[in-house]
């Protein structure tokens, strides 16, 4: 079916927000105020079934936990990993409000740092794939 | 047109278009050999062409809404199916489009298929039953 990706995107940051003091964000801000969940596209795999009858789309989200320095951003970074962190608030409504076949956090790629006006964030970075 | 990229082949089964949960089809038309060797053949086999058979494969992404897939083979097991298949990314028959229809002994079903995380999808071979029809309009 062929499905809005600003839907897919927007609806990906609803779930998000249904995790307590998280904050989201369409694109990156200039000035994050952390904690914030990024949804960015990663990628799309089209022609999944005949007729375009599925498709993947693969997108990143970006949570931006708090300055690298900070301890809390660490312990913030720990309880976003855990199984009832970003999967369970991504996967909330799988369904994405009827937009998707169904939605699944894959995994968690990356750890690292992200640059932003002279200050350095520890980011996670986590893998979705979107069924529609 | 000429050659394609498989990508929005017409699946029909029994009427209801399933393609948007297909993902392979393939269709495959036999003859049996019937050997006619003897001592005139000169050291070689000798065959003619006897019984025609075929079999439909498809891959589905299973789904168990309203009217899709996964309930319409539910009760179909051990009953003649008719699957109908346009080729060449085609809606409609036409001379660059050909449209192939069968029946098909529904010999086999899998409602429940897949590894975590994976997409859950079932694929089936059924045997035809009587001609392949072949129509180009």
């Amino acid at each position: 079916m062929a499905v809005s990706i600003t839907g897919l995107r927007n609806a990906l940051a609803t779930n998000l927000g249904t995790i307590s003091g998280l904050r989201t964000a369409a694109e990156i801000p200039d000035n994050p105020s952390p904690p914030i969940a990024v949804v960015t596209m990663d990628g799309i795999d089209y022609d999944q079934a005949f007729k375009q009858g599925l498709t993947i789309y693969n997108f990143t989200v970006l949570v931006i936990v708090g300055r690298a320095a900070e301890r809390e951003a660490q312990r913030r970074l720990d309880t976003y990993s855990q199984t009832d962190g970003i999967k369970s608030g991504v996967e909330s409504d799988r369904s994405l409000g009827g937009l998707a076949y169904d939605t699944r956090v894959v995994n968690l790629t990356t750890i690292g740092s992200l640059q932003l006006n002279d200050q350095t964030y520890l980011v996670a970075e986590f893998a979705v794939a979107v069924y529609a | 047109m000429a050659k394609y990229v498989v990508a929005g082949t017409t699946v029909e089964f029994n009427g209801s278009d399933v393609s948007a949960n297909v993902a392979r089809c393939e269709i495959v038309i036999n003859a049996s050999e019937v050997d006619t060797t003897d001592f005139g053949s000169n050291g070689w086999t000798e065959v003619v062409g006897g019984l025609k058979s075929g079999s439909v494969s498809l891959d589905f992404h299973s789904d168990f809404g309203s009217g899709a897939i996964s309930n319409l083979l539910e009760d179909l097991v051990g009953t003649i199916g008719t699957v109908t298949v346009i080729a060449a990314n085609g809606t409609a028959a036409s001379a660059t489009t050909p449209q192939y229809t069968a029946e098909v002994l529904v010999n086999s079903f899998t409602p429940i298929a897949g590894a975590v995380g994976d997409l859950a999808t079932f694929s089936v071979t059924f045997p035809t039953t009587g001609e392949v029809s072949y129509a180009t309009a």
